[in-house]
């Protein structure tokens, strides 16, 4: 059996590879999506907070999978959640396309005169507001129940480092820490594609912004279409 | 009217997406290398002028399951002392390591429990890599059902 720092290295050299190999293609669009939102504002503080809110709801994950020792159980329980949190975030991504491109007023959008709505609607008007720094966290909670094979399988390794534990809380923890490790793995590589897409240094900005928004909307789609078939 | 004809585009690539399962992966070669079909039952392999055989149940083999694999080497291969292991993984997608832990359960056999699990892509092809110690390995390539 592994020590604990062994495990601990392993899983953080896991998330390293996924993240280049598996993470571009999945979040890269979400980070992209973010960073040209920002419009050529600082990204690194947004960057840090949607990963820190990414990363608590992995180790969370990790505690709950590692307590219960079985990742099937826990997945079969969020799975309509996750349903929903992709549904959302390709309607986020959607949204911050046309908004971007200026295509659609937000204030149009977002006038809901419907109580029911009213939360979402704030919610969403709050979310796309560039000066709001702080919802990146949220954001990267909710985010981070996005259905992804590599995540389900550091969470098989947290459910079984719990089953093999002395302790319940010793299991918790070391799952958790599993979790953590991952999580900061894949850091590195979402950040990178976050960085080319901050467009600061470009000139002709306009007509990016508007190519960018073409393409937000089109992985808004496709997003939206993997959640409907999941 | 520019509004609507951005609407109307994204819709149209909405329906597109939906109707068209094929294109939204890129697993149709992938399928080609498929060499068992657990869901039938189990798959045999040759290998150097011996064979390996992979079961997994339940039938059919789905994913997101908790799943009991069992390896049946032929005699020659079982007389190693280490326990073979299997390395489950997607062909051409880094998914991550997720291993099985085999133990001997009978004359050279070996059982464990593991899972597979769900990729958002759609992609349903999947390798098990059954690896002894010593001697070798054998890939097995399925389809699972999500």
């Amino acid at each position: 059996m592994l020590s604990t720092e062994t495990l601990y290295l392993l899983y953080l050299s896991t998330g390293l590879t996924v993240g280049f190999g598996h993470c571009i293609g999945m979040c890269g669009p979400i980070v992209v999506t973010f960073s040209l939102n920002l419009k050529g504002k600082n990204i690194i503080f947004p960057q840090f907070l949607y990963h820190l809110g990414r990363i608590t709801t992995y180790a969370i994950l990790g505690g709950v999978v590692a307590a219960t020792g079985s990742l099937t159980m826990v997945a079969a329980n969020i799975e309509s959640l996750q349903k929903g949190v992709m549904i959302f975030a390709g309607a986020l991504i959607m949204l911050m396309g046309f908004a971007m491109a200026g295509w659609v007023s937000l204030g149009s959008v977002f006038r809901n005169p419907v109580g029911s709505g009213g939360i979402i609607s704030r919610g969403f008007g709050k979310l796309l507001k560039v000066k709001s720094t702080g919802i990146y966290f949220p954001l990267g909670l909710l985010l981070g129940l996005l259905p992804c094979g590599p995540v389900y399988t550091a969470l098989l390794g947290a459910a079984r480092s719990g089953m093999e534990a002395n302790t319940l809380h010793q299991g918790v923890l070391g799952g958790m820490g599993l979790m953590v490790a991952f999580g900061l793995g894949t850091v590195p590589a979402l950040f990178l594609v976050a960085k080319l897409a901050d467009l600061g240094w470009l000139k002709s900005r306009e007509f990016i912004y508007k190519f960018g928004a073409v393409l937000m909307i089109a992985v808004g789609v496709f997003f939206i279409v993997k959640a409907i078939r999941y | 009217m520019k509004h609507l004809r951005i609407l109307l585009g994204a819709a149209l690539l909405f329906a597109f997406l939906l109707a068209e399962p094929g294109r939204i992966s890129a697993g149709d070669k992938y399928q080609e290398m498929i060499n068992c079909d657990l869901h039938a039952g189990p798959c045999t392999q040759a290998f150097s002028e011996n064979s390996v055989t992979l079961e997994v149940a339940p039938r059919p083999v789905k994913a997101m399951q908790d799943l009991l694999f069992k390896v049946t080497l032929a005699q020659k291969l079982s007389q190693t002392p280490i326990a073979p292991y299997i390395d489950l993984g997607m062909p051409g997608m880094n998914m991550g390591p997720n291993r099985v832990q085999l133990k001997p359960a009978g004359n050279a056999i070996y059982e464990g429990r593991g899972v597979i699990v769900r990729c958002p892509s759609g992609r349903r092809t999947w390798q098990a890599m059954v690896i002894m110690p010593g001697v070798g390995q054998v890939s097995f390539i399925f389809d699972v059902i999500y």
